[in-house]
């Protein structure tokens, strides 16, 4: 049995729930966190969604400066930002399909920020409801 | 991989996740949570609180950055020279594999 975690985008939680369905494991729990990625270390990576952002700024009731530095803080991970975590308990053969689609229905353009899987050993599952052990439990 | 996961004090969160990125873990997860520990709580008067607000800090790191990811958020997250009751916990547990969704690598 294995736990995946991923850190998705929270304007993809409704595509990865569809995704998962169409894989066939309906069950994941999910919740709100926090959180950063790696340093993004060369500004061409984050230039164009930078100048995308820029443009939505409405210049009248915020300093040009301030809101390049948050978009810049946003876009380059060097403050925390909000993110859905996805927990999904699976059998071992089918964590590559789970990840697999989870990545598919995650992926954008804008190069950074799409997220990181991670699969985790799990050693045991109960069913609260019939007292069941193990891989039946899932 | 490892995933450690820090229960710390929220007001020590941002110190610990400024040591971390200091020391070169700047990928870090934070969830706000309630939970209480083996003092059962703190009582206050004649209330018992044992839903004390924390922050859970999960970070994935190497097998090898294992002892340098514990030894900053300990120092980070400790209150006082000695530490108090309360200053959290931290758990260490397997990671076996690792995607990076933008381009399908894996690895952290």
């Amino acid at each position: 049995m294995k736990e995946i975690i991923a850190f998705i985008r929270m304007n993809k939680t409704g595509v990865t729930k569809k995704a998962l369905v169409e894989v066939g494991v309906a069950g994941f729990t999910a919740s709100k966190v926090l959180g950063r990625g790696k340093l993004v270390d060369s500004p061409e990576t984050i230039a164009e969604r930078k100048a995308k952002l820029m443009n939505m700024a409405v210049d009248d009731i915020s300093e040009p400066v301030e809101t390049e530095k948050l978009v810049t803080g946003f876009l380059d991970g060097s403050r925390l930002f909000p993110r859905r975590m996805f927990t999904i308990l699976a059998q071992d053969d089918e964590v590559p399909k789970i990840v697999e689609a989870i990545m598919q229905a995650n992926r954008t353009d804008n190069r950074v920020g799409d997220g990181k899987i991670l699969v985790l050993p799990l050693l045991d599952a109960v069913r609260v409801r019939t007292g069941e052990f193990g891989e039946t439990a899932l | 991989m490892l995933l450690v996961r820090a229960v710390v004090r929220p007001e020590k969160k941002d110190d610990v996740l400024l040591e971390l990125s200091k020391a070169g873990f700047h990928a870090a997860t934070v969830v706000d949570v309630v939970g209480r520990g083996k003092q059962k709580g703190i009582k206050i008067g004649g209330v018992v609180y044992d839903e004390i607000p924390k922050s859970l800090i999960m970070v994935a790191v190497r097998d090898e950055d294992k002892k340098d990811v514990i030894d900053v958020i300990l120092r980070a997250a400790k209150t006082g020279e000695k530490g108090a009751y309360g200053d959290g916990k931290i758990f260490v547990g397997p990671v076996e594999e690792a995607y990076t969704i933008s381009s399908g690598a894996t690895g952290l």
